[in-house]
This record gives C-alpha cells, sequence and structure tokens, in this order.
C-alpha cells in the first residue's frame, strides 16, 4: 500500500516520459498532491481545468443515459499525452489520478497499465 | 472611486470565468464598497454589499490577527464553506479585498485562481485610482 507521495513518486519512476503528475479531488479541484510540474506546466492550473474535464464528461454521461463509469480520459495533444484516471477504490471516490506524458517517450499501453496498478496500492 | 467602473468590469469578467459564482465585490479593508455585483438590481447590489462588506471587514480584522499570531504572517485570503456553498475573501492590494459568494459545487482550485488574479487586478486598479487622487495635477 502505497500513500499519496509514494504513488506519485511510482508513477515518474514506472512510467516513461512521464511531465508531471497529480492526485486531484474533482469535488474541490484541488490537487491532494503533485510530482514535476513546474514553469511549462502549473500543476495547480492543470488540477483545476481538468477537474472540469472530468465533470463535463460525468454530466454528458448522465444526459446520455449512460449506467457506466468512467475509467480513464485520454487527450492526445501535438507533443504530449495527457491521462485522467478516476479512482474507485474504497476512500478514493472522487479522486483522479492526473498524467502528462511526452509523447516521442511515452508509451500509451504501459502507461494506462502502470497507473491502474498504482491506483490499486494507493491509500489515502 | 475613479476605479469603480474598471473594478466592476472585473468583477463581471470573473461571474464570467467562473460560472458557478452568485455574486462578488470589492471593498476597503474598512468596509466601504468599491464595486459591486451582487444583485439583480443596482440598488439589491448596494444593499447586500455594504451589509457584506461591513461584516468582512470585522472578520479581516480577526483572520489578520489569527494568522499573524499563528506565525503565519500578513492576511491574503479567507474561505468559509457554508451549508448553501462557499465566501471567499481575497487580498486585493494593501486596502482593499476582493470578496466572492459561490455555490457548494464551484471548483475551488479555479475559484483560488482566478480570484488570486482577479484580486491583484482590482488592487492594481485601487492603487492606480489613489495614485491619481494624490497627484490631481497629472491628470
Amino acid at each position: 500500500m502505497a500513500n499519496t507521495e509514494a504513488a506519485l513518486k511510482e508513477a515518474t519512476t514506472s512510467i516513461e516520459g512521464v511531465l508531471g503528475a497529480a492526485l486531484v479531488d474533482y469535488t474541490s479541484g484541488m490537487a491532494l498532491g503533485t510530482i514535476g510540474g513546474g514553469k511549462d506546466l502549473d500543476l495547480a492550473v492543470a488540477a483545476a481545468g481538468n477537474t472540469d474535464v472530468v465533470r463535463a464528461k460525468v454530466r454528458t454521461m448522465e444526459q446520455l443515459g449512460l449506467q457506466d463509469g468512467i475509467e480513464d480520459i485520454l487527450i492526445t495533444l501535438g507533443t504530449q499525452y495527457h491521462l485522467i484516471r478516476l479512482l474507485r477504490g474504497r476512500g478514493t471516490d472522487g479522486l483522479f489520478l492526473y498524467l502528462a506524458l511526452d509523447k516521442s517517450r511515452a508509451n500509451l499501453a504501459m502507461a494506462r497499465h502502470q497507473l491502474k496498478k498504482i491506483e490499486s496500492q494507493l491509500e489515502i | 472611486m475613479t476605479a469603480e467602473a474598471d473594478v466592476l468590469a472585473e468583477l463581471r469578467r470573473l461571474r464570467v470565468r467562473v460560472p458557478q459564482l452568485t455574486g462578488a465585490f470589492a471593498a476597503r479593508t474598512d468596509g466601504v464598497v468599491l464595486a459591486a455585483d451582487i444583485g439583480s438590481t443596482p440598488e439589491e447590489a448596494k444593499e447586500r454589499a455594504e451589509r457584506l462588506a461591513a461584516l468582512t471587514a470585522s472578520v479581516l480584522g480577526a483572520a489578520a490577527q489569527l494568522s499573524g499570531v499563528g506565525g503565519q504572517g500578513g492576511f491574503r485570503e479567507l474561505l468559509v464553506r457554508g451549508e448553501q456553498g462557499y465566501t471567499g475573501v481575497y487580498g486585493a492590494g494593501p486596502s482593499a479585498v476582493l470578496a466572492l459568494l459561490a455555490g457548494p459545487r464551484v471548483n475551488v482550485g479555479r475559484l483560488h485562481l482566478e480570484a488570486r488574479r482577479a484580486g491583484a487586478r482590482v488592487g492594481d486598479l485601487i492603487d492606480d485610482a489613489l495614485g491619481a487622487l494624490e497627484r490631481p495635477e497629472a491628470n
């Protein structure tokens, strides 16, 4: 079992090409923890902005009448992947893991696989 | 009060950027309202803002003291979560604050980001206006 800091650290070491990562509470739009980021990637801005992304998708699914949950959301940029994984373990409702990846270095399948593993070990 | 129109424009811009906001006003730290966008009519906005600004002024003193005595320095911001939403007070320069009311589902991360930026801009607008008042010959 890993706490927030350890889980984020694990994400940056086990996943290739991580530019920054955050554990975000999308009921408030604030990050419980961040790692990496910096001048080119403000993770507080990313946490708030991606909260809007997640909320919009949740609302859209309600309006479509889909009785289902979101596992992850992938946003592909020219040079980056942004991966959002909604957590559903005990005590982690309303949280998502956010990962910004360098597209030229990242292996998307591996990143998703690792993220799933990190989620299963995370304890808040 | 030459800055009132500019400050009001800033409050309106903030309400567009954070749709969950239900009201916003700027006030001096002594409780005098500078601009308000907080009701359906200008009269209602004035009345509500004056009442809230007076309360804000008294809370500010306690908040600044709390922060100072706790060794956390001067006042920057204050967020109160009520059963039906949030009340935020953000420093806007040395002599004014920006106060916001928001619904319970507001994105607090975004609220902080936008309110801090707006607070700094409102502070600059007020400083410019005060500067102009002190140097009337410069205009």
